[in-house]
């Protein structure tokens, strides 16, 4: 990824995503200036044609934002402006619910319908983000580009990403200063091999969703896509398990930070597509091929 | 910015792929049509095949070509390995020759001993076996006590090594002996030896395993004489030189591979079309085995730019153990009853797992590795 987009978004994420406004965001209320600033930067047009920067660059942004649990609807938006003229904050609804249609311009469905005329019912996901209900009126039919809903179920694995890449290095900075029995919880065996699979499963799930991003524009995305979105939803849920185990009842409690990223990491495994809806379809084409092309398979993906 | 453990998104290169089909190639005609694959590197055991691969350039493939190598690089040496397990070839004579002694004698070796050994290694006719685990050192490799004393043109080695893979019948064993009494520091006074499996002094009994299997050894040492010639790399450099071999030893394929042949006979055994249950089954272990291979080629990248990943290789090894475990009992839940091929293929997994996390450093050992990397101890 280039390097100036990455550091300028690893910025704006730490100075503008603090306590305040991720908590009004969960109060339902957009977060604006934080929108402002990354349109200033133009973070919003990474990927879209004419900006130099491809889908790849797209999936890299995610990273960032997940790794600052960003508020912003930014996969729906980069994904809209990759495909549509830029025009204010669109968001893409994919089963009548779309991020932060309470705030949009327009919304886009993953089917192909767009309005600007539409009718919002707020909602959250687990995580506490808007996931309004989105009636439409006057909808037409845009052109959608291929694989939108991989492509989407891609944007989750990349936040995913970023969000384990957080809950690790809050997990190991929380051992490393907690003391019990007189020395930091980090120099006890169990909690050591704790974090050590903890790691194994981020770093495992960074290595799946990078395959997927090496895939984007070949014909072997839907496969990529499909092992990275699996894979990646089993990686959260047991780093999400051991990063609270990590950090005992303190995590469990509201003031501190961690659950603004292990409840998005419970959310974002579960939409476009589980785990179970991704190994069946990843399954279904492994045994299409026969049991003795099951290698051929594995390796011509890549 | 990124806390954890980096492996690099890594391509393997064209000329790696146009190997991988003469690989393929290569194991559909050498292999007998009633001869049944096992993806265990340590099960097949044929000399006569590791002679043939050696023929074709397949063994110490990044080696210097004046020591018998091809000097290919470590992806192409990542293909030729994971065709072979995954089509259940025959390897384990020459694997771990391959894979770590011969290595292991180009980084410490001297000139003569690469010349005496490495060309006859890479022509599948010599192999080694590994001195390292003791009676009473096992995760703590440094307490070895098998001695070696200072005569006038060698060393007199007593005591006892022990889960010595083929000792029976390879060559020879590169022997971690502790050539100074113990000190403070208890990594310091080790050397590695080279020793002669059927010379004097030397005793070799199997050990069953509870597979009925007899492939691992306890090898005695009783006055065995080594001579200066067969020290490998600087007396008392021992703990240097067997760390670095685990870079090599634990992030190849075969750390992941062991059971893939289950998976192939589940495939066959539901057909082309799976319920939702079993699609759902074969979908996860796909998808572990592809992120798997991703995170073992991004090592050998490490390896070809010349780097010593040992917690990244600990880190592979660790996850793609556990997987290999998970895969043999997750298919048995699912297994249709009665079908005789994917039921030999998972008794002999079933058999074999609790070996897959203990070979090549245990499950316990791999986590402290990996949590020295984080900066935990």
């Amino acid at each position: 990824m280039d390097r100036l987009i990455a550091d300028t978004a690893e910025r704006i994420f730490s100075d503008h995503v603090d306590r305040g406004v991720l908590d009004a965001a969960e109060h339902g209320e957009f977060p604006r200036a934080l929108w402002d600033v990354v349109r200033e930067a133009g973070l919003h047009l990474v990927g879209s044609p004419g900006s130099g920067t491809d889908g790849g660059d797209l999936c890299e942004l995610l990273k960032v934002a997940g790794r600052h649990a960003s508020p912003l609807p930014l996969a729906e938006v980069l994904m809209a402006n990759s495909f549509l003229d830029e025009a204010g904050l669109t968001t893409i609804a994919v089963g009548g619910v779309a991020p932060w249609g309470r705030a949009a311009d327009r919304v886009v469905t993953v089917e192909g319908e767009m309005s600007v005329d539409f009718d919002v019912a707020e909602d959250v996901n687990l995580a506490g983000e808007s996931r309004d209900r989105v009636q439409m009126r006057n909808a037409h039919r845009v052109d959608l580009p291929g694989q939108l809903y991989e492509r989407m179920a891609l944007s989750r694995a990349a936040l995913m990403v970023g969000a384990l890449d957080r809950i690790l290095a809050m997990a190991i900075d929380y051992a490393t200063e907690r003391e019990q029995f007189g020395r930091p919880i980090a120099k006890f065996q169990a909690v050591q091999h704790n974090l050590a699979i903890l790691a194994g499963e981020v770093a495992a799930a960074r290595c799946a969703c990078d395959g997927a991003i090496m895939a984007l524009g070949s014909p072997h995305l839907a496969v990529t896509v499909a092992a990275a979105k699996a894979r990646v939803g089993e990686a959260a849920g047991v780093a999400a398990e051991i990063a609270h185990q990590v950090h005992g009842a303190m995590g469990f409690t509201h003031e501190h930070s961690l659950h603004h990223f292990t409840r998005r990491l419970w959310a974002w495994r579960d939409e476009y597509g589980r785990e179970t809806h991704w190994q069946e379809q990843l399954g279904r084409r492994v045994a299409g091929g026969g049991a003795d092309s099951v290698w051929e398979f594995l390796v011509g993906a890549g | 910015m990124f806390a954890g453990l980096l492996f690099e998104p890594t391509r393997l290169p064209d000329e790696a792929e146009t190997l991988r089909a003469e690989v393929r190639d290569f194991v559909a005609r050498e292999l007998p049509p009633d001869y049944w694959p096992n993806s265990d590197f340590n099960e097949g055991h044929s000399p006569a095949f590791s002679r043939k691969l050696g023929e074709r350039g397949w063994i110490g493939m990044t080696w210097p070509k004046r020591f018998g190598g091809g000097e290919r690089t470590f992806f192409e040496r990542y293909v030729v390995t994971e065709e072979l397990l995954a089509a259940g070839a025959p390897v384990s004579a020459h694997w771990i020759a391959d894979r770590q002694s011969g290595p292991l004698l180009l980084n410490y070796g001297t000139e003569d001993q690469c010349q005496r050994y490495l060309p006859r290694i890479a022509r599948g006719e010599c192999f080694f076996s590994i001195g390292m685990s003791e009676p009473n050192s096992g995760s703590d490799l440094a307490s070895v006590r098998t001695r070696a004393m200072r005569v006038s043109d060698g060393w007199v080695v007593n005591g006892t090594k022990i889960w010595t893979t083929d000792a029976h019948r390879n060559h020879y064993i590169i022997t971690l002996v502790r050539s100074e009494p113990p000190s403070q520091n208890r990594h310091a006074g080790l050397s590695q030896l080279l020793i002669d499996l059927r010379g004097e002094g030397v005793t070799v009994r199997p050990i069953k395993n509870l597979a009925g299997g007899e492939d691992f050894n306890e090898v005695v040492f009783e006055d065995c004489f080594v001579g200066d010639d067969d020290v490998v790399g600087e007396p008392g450099n021992g703990w240097t030189q067997v760390t670095s071999e685990l870079g090599y030893e634990r992030s190849g394929p075969e750390r992941f591979l062991s059971a893939f042949r289950v998976l192939v006979e589940f495939v066959r055994a539901v057909g082309d079309e799976p319920s939702p249950g079993e699609a759902a089954l074969i979908g996860r272990l796909a998808g572990h085995l592809m992120t798997l291979r991703r995170m073992s080629i991004s090592v050998a990248g490490m390896l070809q730019k010349g780097g010593s990943p040992v917690v990244e290789s600990a880190l592979v090894k660790s996850l793609g153990n556990d997987f290999e475990k998970l895969l043999g009992e997750l298919v048995r839940l699912q297994a249709p009853p009665g079908n005789v091929r994917l039921e030999k293929c998972l008794r002999q997994t079933l058999l074999h797992a609790p070996s897959f996390t203990l070979r090549g450093g245990t499950r316990e050992i791999l986590r402290g590795v990996i949590a020295r990397g984080l900066g935990l101890r």
